[in-house]
């Protein structure tokens, strides 16, 4: 939606989105010096939010909308990483598709890339201690950071566009309600599928979520106990 | 080995689900099942009182020529992605077939 920001609104949401790409430049090369290991599992949660937000499923109310598949890389890499792989994405279909722009990539960033992350963070870490199922927990992860992206975007543009009667939240209920009601089925979906990707991950490779310590070695090994993987047939050490 | 497939059973419900309900609606009104983006658009323009077409980019961008172009685009971006998952879950799984075999 380029064009739809004022130029104000532009530079703010750009000046909140720069630290985050900053910050997450910064760890990202630091991880990749300790431990080339991990780049497997980051070329998995990039490739996913590249499909997922290239997909633009038609909503059961009459509308569509992509999903952003952001939940999988925070869980595994935290929110500061994620941001650097959204930014991508958004970079790639700003250039190429005309979906988003320059301008109004600051904007993006800040809902699809910050936002979303930070919110399912923030749920993760509410999770992760509990004796809920890591399962349970990854798609929750993933239907709110992809919820609450919406949210954001909804509430940019009534920051930028208030009603003349009723000011920013009659104008954040009527975009709420354009794109949060269309994408509360699809972060249901993507939540699911996240979620069976996050346990096929765990399945062949569960040493690399340990070792990044996204859940503890107990959680794990019971998820693939009660999953009955091939974890009976193998003596871990 | 049972395996348990509740996980694999939930997925296809939901998708199953969200493609019924989408038909149904679909066959029910008449949507133009436009993007959320451009319903977003419209809904600025009603705000402001200002036509949709008198937004312009502030920076100019190169938009895909037509709409057949621009699913090609989608389509590579969603294959680049495929690869990559194809080529990791592959590797992983030569992987953990090479230390247990050993």
């Amino acid at each position: 939606m380029e064009g739809f920001l004022p130029w104000q609104w532009c530079i703010v949401w750009w000046l909140v989105a720069v630290p985050f790409i900053v910050l997450g430049i910064i760890e990202l090369r630091s991880m990749m010096r300790k431990d080339r290991e991990y780049l497997p599992l980051l070329g998995v949660c990039g490739a996913f939010i590249f499909i997922l937000s290239a997909l633009k499923l038609p909503s059961v109310t009459g509308s569509s909308s992509h999903p952003t598949g952001t939940g999988l890389s925070t869980i595994c890499f935290g929110v500061f990483i994620t941001s650097v792989i959204g930014a991508i994405v958004l970079l790639f279909q700003a250039l190429l598709l005309a979906h988003g722009g320059i301008s109004t990539l600051g904007a993006n960033m800040v809902s699809m890339a910050i936002g979303g992350p930070l919110a399912g963070y923030a749920i993760y870490r509410l999770l992760k201690n509990t004796s809920v199922n890591i399962y349970i927990t990854v798609f929750t992860v993933t239907a709110v950071a992809d919820l609450i992206t919406y949210v954001i975007t909804s509430f940019q543009l009534a920051l930028a566009y208030p009603a003349q009667i009723g000011g920013v939240m009659t104008s954040f209920a009527a975009f709420f309600a354009i794109f949060a009601v269309t994408q509360i089925p699809l972060a249901i979906v993507e939540g699911c599928v996240l979620a069976l990707v996050f346990k096929y991950i765990v399945q062949i490779k569960p040493e690399i979520i340990e070792k990044l310590n996204v859940f503890s070695h107990e959680q794990i090994a019971k998820a693939r106990m009660t999953e009955g993987s091939v974890a009976s047939s193998e003596v871990r050490s | 080995m049972i395996q348990n497939r509740k996980l694999e059973l939930i997925t296809v419900v939901a998708v199953l689900g969200f493609v019924i309900v989408f038909l149904a609606v679909n066959a029910t009104g008449s949507h133009g099942f436009n993007g959320s983006d451009e319903v977003g658009s419209q809904k600025v323009a009603e705000l402001t009182g200002h036509p949709v077409d008198s937004f312009t980019p502030l920076i100019p961008q190169w938009i895909p020529p037509s709409a057949e172009i621009e699913s090609t685009l989608f389509a590579i971006q969603t294959a680049i992605g495929g690869v990559i998952l194809g080529f990791v879950f592959g590797y992983w799984f030569g992987q953990k077939k090479q230390t247990s075999s050993r």
